[in-house]
Parts: structure tokens; C-alpha cells; sequence
């Protein structure tokens, strides 16, 4: 394939000058605020850093985060504040910036009378990639967005779900170093959410790109951001690795159907901290242990168990640093493995349940 | 992650591109072919091609009979600097209002602008790529008949001096296509980048041309030959106004505005108050477009 060379996952286009992809920064803004006329503020003194990876951006709708995106992309001037994108200045190196990122809005952006090749072909070229570049990587984008086989029909003919994937293919056409995401996951029933964000995930980590996902969907976001960022007002919540928002939170809902008290005896007995909440009681997560000691001292006990899961906080939660409150589930549907015997199979089948379960929601 | 659902594409691999990369002015020059051909109707469905093709085939027939009476031992049939001055208003006014909104009112309607914005290009680059594809559009649609009768002229010509005849006649006649795919290209694209609606833009612009274009008649019947009023009655049709300003600058093909006499220097400025206004429509139209 002319022009381009499998396995070289650092090369760069001419142009793009950020020092080191390894600790460089991929956006960073500093003190950013943007005032619209009539004094609505979208942005207050924003300040964050992000470094590779797949990082969320969440936050309410009218939050700002449309806005930072405009700004990143060069198209909005900030107020005040200054932001850089890949170690380029918004505001000075605006084209470059654009030439290097790859933006999926939220709303349909798709001319309905085209072929999804043809479009996307366009829009690299747009990119700035020759005319057979953008034929082969247009074709291969499509490939990888799951839209090989339609990729002749007219756009107008596809489903919601494929419309996404041509919004994501023509981001992916032109080799962006960081993809900017608005909603992407917007109108797509649950099956079509999992699909897209897999395929998120699999850009992050197979494909090499940093990816900033805008969301309100905290949900969604956590099951394959790296790092999160939370803004609310314009002004930043949080902004943290995934695993720091989510690793003290853990706790397991446990029920047993009968001698809930004795339960918590033994537990406590093994160093862990039982407080009852509803039916059963709530253990914090500490270590990948605790499922063991539960499980083995209701069987110890021999009690009938009714439910063992993880429950997390919400994220919205976390992120104002309340404490969890008891036998409120994070969890929309949580599922019963009402088993009494066998208490090992049904720990694990409840365990893996609820957590699956969990990330739908 | 299921193996199952990612397996194919995981083998395939993602590659990089680090070839070459074109430039903004390159960029904008794509822009502008992709524009041009889309004009024609060329990468789109048949539907898209019935109108220009059929325009230009019905431009282009005064030209082709013509060859057949200059043949025949005819003098030619239409002068240089008004060919068929019905023929070429009414086609050119219905290409401009069914192409004009197939190149910017498509854009809106689909929201594609955001696309366009977030890649290397400027905000004016968008609108200049659109004028230069309709305005050389305009230009294939008027001069390539003017070419056509030239060339069936010349071929029934004898000897050099003829056809250095034809040619000197022919120059002015390009000049003056050359002004006509001006200010159509920017007055159409100024009226159709305001909806996202084809239907809507492509009406407003038909019925712009048509309806200023009629009033101008009617001015100047009513004010009868020869009178004052008669002569600045084309002043309210972008259509008579380039007809004034033909007679202005040296035409003397009798067209639809009666000799303009003294008051050429009005069809001028109007011309140029005309495609400034068009012009300045276009720039405050894409400077406000946004990312929604």
C-alpha cells in the first residue's frame, strides 16, 4: 500500500511537533474561560491536563464541554486562558491542530445521497490526504468501523447505528492523533451503545490514538475511559484516572436469606467491615480477597445465599465526594442468583452477573 | 471485549498514513473540483445530471445551428456578446437555481459545514471554493457555446482575415460570460446559502431572476422607447444590469435593455453594488456558521 508503512506507530505526518507522545500531554488547557455575548459563561477558568489514552470527558448537557471542543479545535476564541492541543496553541496553530485531530460531532453531519465511500473519501481529502491515500484509507476506516460490506449503499439508506460508524470512520479517515468524540454513542439502542464503545476502546488501545470521549453518560464512560475529566458549570469537578475514582468505592451487597446477623459476626471476625443495609449487608472491597472470605464463611456458616455483587457509587457521587449511601445500588437492574446449595458456583455467577449488568445501566 | 466480535478486524491491523499531506490551498482546490463536478452532476446519482445536461445541451444548440447555416453559405446567426439573449437568460437562470442550492444548501441541510470547519480549512475557504466551482460552472455553461459558435463559424470561413474577424468579435463576448458567471454564481450562492431547504432556495433564486427580470421589462415597455426610464429600467435585474453594462462597455448586439446611453456608468456601479452585496451576503453568511 503506497505511503503507508504497517508498524510504524510513532511516524508523524510533517508538522506535528509534539516532543514526546509518551509523556506529552494531549490537550491541556490553562485557566480557560469563555464568555458568550450576554454574559452567559460556558467556561470558568478551566485548567486540566490529558495524557494518552482514552479519557472522558463528562459532564451535564451545557456543562461546556461542546465549547472546550470548539475552542480545542481552534474555532471558538477563548475569553481568557490558553489551551494547546498535542503541544499546539489553539490559537496560533489552528490548522495544524486540525490536521491532527479528528472530531465526530454529536448531531448527523451525513449527506443522505452519497455512498458511505464516497463520503468518507471526500472527507479525507478534506484532511489533506492525495486522492489515493484517501481512497485506501477511507475503504479501510470503513473496515474497521464494522461497515465493510455496506460501504457501496448510500448513506441514507443506513440505520442509526451504521450513521455512527460512518461519523467515526470519516474522524478515523485522515490518521488523527487524537480523536475529539461528541455523544458518540447519542440515539444508539443498548446493543448499539456496546458496540460503539468497543470499538472507542479498541481505537484507544489497538489503534494507538488518543481518544477524549464527551459524555453525560457516566456510565458508559467509565466501563472504557483510562482517565476522567468532570466539569460542571465550565468549571472542573475532577479529573483523575479511572481506577482512583472507582477503586475505593467498591463495595459488595451480600444477602442471605436467613442469619444475616451471624453472617455479620463471622465476617468481622475475619477482619472485614459488614453494615447492614436492606436485606443483607454491605462489605467494602478491600483487595481481591474479600469475595473469597465471604463466600467461604457463608459456607462455613452453612447459610443459603441469596445475592453477592459488586455495587460502586455513582459516579456522580464520586465526583462530589459524598459518601455512598447505604442500599442505594448504583446498579439500574440487579440480578437475584437465588441459589441455597452450591455456594461457590452461585457466588462467582452472581459476582460476574451483577458486575456485567452494572456497565449496561 | 469478545474475542468473537473484534477477532477480523484485530488481524487486519491498523495503519498509519505518513505520506504526504496536502496544504490548505491544495485542500481548498479539492474542495473546489469536487464542487465543480458536483455542479454537473458528476459523482452523483443520474437524477443529479438531468438538469445541468440537459442546460447545456440546450445552450449549446443555438451554437450547433448555426454551424448548419454558416454551412449552407449563411452569415452568423448570433452575435458574440449576446448569443441568444432569451435562450441564455432563461437557461442560465434555471442552472444557477437548481445548482447553486445542490452545492451549498445540501451542505446545510445535511450539517456536514461542522466537518468541514473541524479540518484544516478556514471558514472563507468554504464559501470561495463554492463561488470559484459555480462561477467556472457558469463559465463552461456560457463560453463553450460562444466557443462552439466560433468554431462553426470559422470552419465556413475563407482565408485569415475571417477569421481573425471572428476572433476579435469572440474576445469581448468571453469577457462578458466571463462577467455573467460572476455575478450569477455569487448572487445564486448569497440567496441559496440562507436554507438548508433546496426546494426553498432553489425557488428564491429562480424567482428572484424571473420576477426582477419581468419587472425590468415592464419598466421599460411602460416608459416607452427612447425616454429616460426606459434606459434605467434594467437597473432592477442582475440579468438586464449585465446587459447594460454590455451596451456600456462597447456592445452594439441590439439585447433586452434598450441603448443605455448616457446612462452606462448607473449599470456599472449597479453591477458592482450587485456582486459586492453577493459577496458580502456569502462572507456574513459563513462567518456566523457554527459548529451545530
Amino acid at each position: 500500500m503506497a505511503g503507508q508503512s504497517p508498524g510504524t506507530a510513532i511516524a508523524r505526518p510533517p508538522g506535528a511537533q509534539p516532543a514526546d507522545p509518551g509523556d506529552a500531554f494531549v490537550l491541556e488547557t490553562t485557566a480557560l474561560t469563555k464568555q458568550y455575548p450576554g454574559r452567559v459563561t460556558a467556561l470558568d477558568g478551566l485548567t486540566v491536563q490529558v495524557t494518552p489514552g482514552i479519557t472522558g470527558l463528562v459532564g451535564a448537557n451545557g456543562a461546556g464541554k461542546s465549547t472546550l471542543i470548539k475552542i480545542l479545535l481552534g474555532l471558538l476564541e477563548p475569553t481568557k486562558g490558553r489551551a494547546r492541543v498535542l503541544g499546539l496553541d489553539c490559537q496560533l496553530d489552528a490548522s495544524r491542530i486540525r490536521a491532527l485531530v479528528g472530531y465526530m460531532p454529536e448531531h448527523d453531519c451525513l449527506p443522505p445521497d452519497v455512498t458511505a465511500t464516497e463520503f468518507v473519501t471526500h472527507m479525507a481529502r478534506m484532511s489533506g490526504l492525495p486522492a489515493v491515500a484517501a481512497k485506501e484509507r477511507a475503504a479501510e476506516s470503513l473496515r474497521h468501523v464494522g461497515l465493510h460490506e455496506e460501504r457501496y449503499r448510500q448513506v441514507g439508506t443506513y440505520s442509526t447505528g451504521m450513521k455512527q460508524r460512518v461519523k467515526l470512520a470519516q474522524a478515523l479517515a485522515g490518521d488523527p492523533r487524537l480523536l475529539l468524540l461528541d455523544e458518540p454513542t447519542n440515539g444508539l439502542d443498548p446493543a448499539g451503545r456496546g458496540a460503539m464503545l468497543e470499538l472507542i476502546a479498541r481505537i484507544g488501545a489497538e489503534f494507538g490514538i488518543s481518544v477524549v470521549v464527551a459524555s453525560h453518560l457516566l456510565g458508559e464512560i467509565e466501563q472504557i475511559c483510562d482517565h476522567l475529566v468532570a466539569i460542571e458549570a465550565g468549571r472542573l469537578l475532577r479529573s483523575d484516572t479511572i481506577g482512583s475514582f472507582t477503586q475505593s468505592s467498591q463495595v459488595l451487597l451480600v444477602e442471605v436469606e436467613t442469619g444475616t446477623a451471624e453472617l455479620a459476626d463471622a465476617l468481622r471476625c475475619d477482619g472485614l467491615d459488614p453494615r447492614p443495609a436492606g436485606r443483607g449487608l454491605l462489605v467494602p472491597m478491600d483487595g481481591d480477597t474479600t469475595c473469597d472470605v465471604i463466600r467461604d464463611a457463608v459456607a462455613g456458616l452453612g447459610l443459603p445465599l441469596a445475592r453477592l455483587e459488586q455495587r460502586r457509587h455513582r459516579l456522580e457521587e464520586i465526583f462530589r465526594d459524598e459518601p455512598v449511601p447505604a442500599g442505594q445500588p448504583s446498579t439500574r437492574a440487579s440480578t437475584r442468583a437465588s441459589t441455597r446449595a452450591s455456594t461457590r458456583a452461585s457466588t462467582r455467577a452472581s459476582t460476574r452477573a451483577g458486575t456485567e449488568v452494572s456497565h449496561v445501566s | 471485549m469478545s474475542a468473537d466480535a473484534t477477532g477480523v478486524i484485530h488481524d487486519l491491523g491498523y495503519q498509519r498514513y505518513d505520506g504526504d499531506r496536502l496544504g490548505r490551498a491544495q485542500i481548498v482546490r479539492t474542495l473546489t473540483v469536487y464542487s465543480l463536478r458536483a455542479a454537473f452532476g458528476l459523482g452523483r446519482g443520474a437524477k443529479a445530471k438531468i438538469v445541468p445536461v440537459s442546460a447545456f445541451a440546450l445552450m449549446c444548440a443555438p451554437a450547433i445551428i448555426n454551424a448548419f447555416i454558416v454551412a449552407r453559405g449563411g452569415t452568423r446567426a448570433f452575435p458574440y456578446d449576446t448569443y441568444s439573449a432569451p435562450v441564455r437568460m432563461i437557461i442560465m437562470i434555471i442552472f444557477v437555481a437548481v445548482q447553486a442550492p445542490e452545492l451549498v444548501s445540501r451542505d446545510l441541510r445535511s450539517r456536514v459545514l461542522p466537518l468541514y470547519f473541524a479540518r484544516p480549512l478556514r471558514r472563507g475557504d468554504y464559501p470561495v471554493a463554492k463561488f470559484t466551482a459555480l462561477a467556472t460552472a457558469c463559465l463552461i455553461m456560457v463560453e463553450v457555446p460562444l466557443l462552439v459558435l466560433y468554431a462553426g463559424t470559422i470552419a465556413s470561413s475563407h482565408g485569415g482575415g475571417a477569421v481573425w474577424a471572428q476572433t476579435r468579435a469572440l474576445l469581448p463576448g468571453l469577457a462578458i460570460g466571463l462577467m455573467w458567471s460572476v455575478t450569477l454564481a455569487v448572487i445564486g450562492l448569497a440567496i441559496a446559502s440562507f436554507s438548508g431547504r433546496r426546494a426553498y432556495t432553489t425557488g428564491a433564486v429562480a424567482i428572484y431572476f424571473f420576477l426582477s427580470l419581468a419587472l425590468a421589462e415592464v419598466l421599460i415597455g411602460v416608459a416607452g422607447d427612447g425616454t429616460a426610464g426606459a434606459r434605467l429600467g434594467g437597473l432592477v435585474s442582475p440579468l438586464t444590469v449585465l446587459d447594460g453594462v454590455r451596451q456600456w462597455l462597447g456592445g452594439t448586439s441590439p439585447g433586452p435593455v434598450p441603448a443605455v446611453g448616457s446612462y452606462g456608468a448607473a449599470y456599472g456601479v449597479m453591477l458592482l453594488a450587485l456582486v459586492g452585496a453577493g459577496a458580502a451576503a456569502l462572507a456574513a453568511r459563513y462567518r456566523k456558521a457554527g459548529l451545530a
